[in-house]
């Protein structure tokens, strides 16, 4: 009669944030590859949290794979932990990447060689980028491995595959935009002046969603949910009421404030132009 | 062991026929400025550096990679280790196909302040190997409030030259037209991704809802920041005004200087024409010891605080007239909402 097997309980409730940056970074390394490699590989840095685990940044690792063997360049990998250490030093490896889709047999081999590095307790992550673009977009999926055993013997690694989604934090956000709206064939020039109008667009939109959701519930198209109707309520009632002659005063003030300002910068930079003249002017020659 | 101005030596791109051409432009990989702000943010309130890898394609410098350089409030982080840590990182990347070129350095700034004597320093060193170099300025504070302040600096030729051979006086700088506008040019930056860079990218695209960027732009009290504006205008016409003041004092104290010259000169010819009429030697009419030459003060200093008060007024104008636009449109809505 077989033993049940065992399957520990790997806590499950890990989830995986990558930056952007990471996934950019596997992509350039995956264009910059070796001719006969299929895929690159390489190591994960972040932080751990409350099972939160966090992909902040990478490197590639070169390594080389046949049909049945595989081996990682072991010093280099130690000497860029070394080395992104010195810049973070508290990021440490939380797993492995690669980028292709298919689970191949080296890879519980390589699971297990970051298995044996210093991770955190909920063992490493293997990230897969999917680069080969064959379902019309670039996943990323997250997994974590749990060895399957029967009794006491070892008999396969099982990946599961985790909840993970792309942090974009609020200074990338920015760039990512930049990022979106450029055209890769002529590259997009950094423009300062944007902005406002891109963000009373979003108002805009945010409103017109409001509105129409409104819209529905008085027709009856949708149905109310009343926490959402004291929401936009309490929302309403916030912007206060300005008499006219109130708005007038602050908005004077308002621009009174910027044209001051405004006024000693060009005064400054005029006297600075002026003072130049004046003192080059003025200067004996020795 | 090789230090790391022999390795960039090395490592500088063949392409040196190409040095009469200036750089125009730097394009930007996409991954390269999330790594630059991913860097420069974590690291607030420090200033960080790092350096800047890529190709040099004629007036195009392309950057390609970039790495950050540790030890940013770490003092005991010596020269030697620094440079082991520059080229033990150059070596694991050209494993993996990094371009190997350095193309410039990197650096955060706070409020967008980075005319230093450190930074014109840091370029020249970098000129003596590579002849075309940028110095990428990031200001983490200008992207929180929602725009990527990052610009792309260097230094201009005729400077460089001028630097290094120590002509800093105020006469040779004169005579070679250089006034304090000539220090920096500013080389317009774009950015460009790769395909599949962009795939991913279209896929990341986030949702429309408001961030917190827009809520900083769609902000009418700008009190705070315009406060801060002014005091750096202050501080920087202060430091005008000192350079300013320190250059009257030494033509001062050298009028005075000439003055005392012509009067001992005078006083010594009267007595050699005495000692002559009575026979004796006359006396040397220059005499060095007595008048010890006055250091003139560095014109650097002076163009590079005039250079940081003229940015300042730039940026100040600018936000100013950021402001009033939406002094406007506020006013814009409220009569519409008025006439509704």
């Amino acid at each position: 009669m077989p033993q049940s097997a065992l399957l520990p309980l790997l806590g499950l409730n890990v989830r995986v944030q990558v930056h952007p940056v990471v996934l950019l970074s596997i992509c350039d390394a995956y264009i910059r590859r070796n001719d006969k490699q299929e895929r690159v590989i390489g190591t994960l840095l972040g932080t751990v949290t409350d099972g939160l685990v966090s992909v902040q940044r990478c490197y590639v690792v070169p390594h080389n794979e046949s049909a049945d063997q595989v081996a990682v360049d072991i010093v280099h990998h130690k000497t860029m932990l070394e080395l992104h250490q010195k810049v973070a030093p508290q990021q440490t490896i939380v797993g492995w990447y690669s980028t292709t889709s298919s689970n191949v047999c080296s890879d519980a081999l390589i699971q297990e060689f970051y298995a044996k590095e210093p991770t955190s307790s909920s063992g490493p992550i293997h990230l897969v980028v999917d680069t080969s673009l064959g379902g019309d977009r670039v996943d990323v999926r997250a997994y974590a491995s749990r060895g399957l055993s029967l009794g006491d013997k070892a008999l396969a690694t099982e990946f599961v595959e985790l909840p993970c989604n792309v942090l974009v934090g609020e200074a990338e956000r920015v760039g990512l935009n930049l990022l979106v709206s450029g055209d890769h064939e002529r590259g997009k020039p950094l423009a300062d002046s944007e902005g406002l109008p891109e963000s009373i667009a979003r108002l805009q939109q945010l409103l017109a969603t409001a509105q129409r959701y409104v819209e529905d519930v008085v027709a009856g198209r949708a149905k109310a949910d009343p926490a959402i109707g004291r929401h936009l309520a309490d929302t309403l009632a916030d912007i206060p009421r300005l008499e006219p002659s109130d708005f007038e005063r602050l908005f004077n003030e308002g621009i009174q404030d910027q044209l001051l300002v405004s006024y000693f910068a060009n005064l400054v930079r005029s006297q600075v132009a002026l003072a130049e003249r004046l003192g080059t002017a003025a200067l004996p020659l020795v | 062991m090789a230090t790391a101005a022999e390795v960039l030596k090395q490592t500088a791109p063949a392409a040196a026929e190409s040095a009469a051409v200036v750089v125009r432009q730097v394009q930007l990989d996409g991954q390269v400025v999330l790594k630059i702000m991913q860097h420069c943010d974590g690291a607030l309130p420090n200033i960080v550096t790092g350096q800047l890898l890529g190709l040099d394609v004629g007036a195009l410098l392309e950057v390609t990679d970039c790495f950050p350089f540790p030890g940013g409030d770490d003092d005991t982080l010596d020269e030697q280790a620094g440079a082991n840590y520059q080229i033990e990182m150059m070596r694991c990347l050209r494993e993996v196909n990094v371009d190997n070129n350095t193309v410039g350095w990197y650096q955060s700034s706070s409020f967008g302040s980075y005319q230093t004597t450190e930074m014109i320093e840091t370029f020249v060193s970098y000129h003596e190997s590579i002849r075309k170099c940028v110095c990428l300025v990031y200001d983490p504070q200008r992207s929180a409030r929602g725009q990527l302040a990052l610009k792309a600096v260097r230094l201009k030729d005729a400077f460089i030259t001028h630097f290094k051979e120590q002509k800093l006086t105020g006469k040779d700088l004169r005579e070679a037209g250089i006034s304090w506008r000539d220090v920096f040019v500013e080389v317009p930056v774009r950015i460009h991704n790769s395909s599949l860079a962009q795939a991913l990218v279209a896929d990341l695209d986030p949702a429309p809802r408001i961030t917190a960027p827009d809520l900083e732009r769609l902000d009418l009290g700008g009190a705070a920041y315009l406060t801060k504006t002014i005091s750096g205008l202050i501080e920087g016409a202060d430091d005008v005004l000192a350079e300013a003041q320190k250059i009257s004092v030494y033509h001062r104290n050298l009028a005075r200087q000439q003055q005392h010259m012509a009067q001992w000169l005078a006083k010594r010819r009267q007595e050699n024409a005495a000692r002559r009429a009575a026979g004796e030697e006359a006396l040397p009419e220059e005499d060095p010891a007595a008048f010890k030459p006055i250091p003139e003060p560095p014109m650097l200093e002076q163009y590079l605080v005039v250079n940081q008060l003229a940015a300042g007024c730039e940026r100040a104008t600018a936000a100013c007239q950021a402001g009033m636009s939406k002094l406007y449109v506020m006013q814009a809505l409220q009569k519409g909402g008025a006439q509704a």
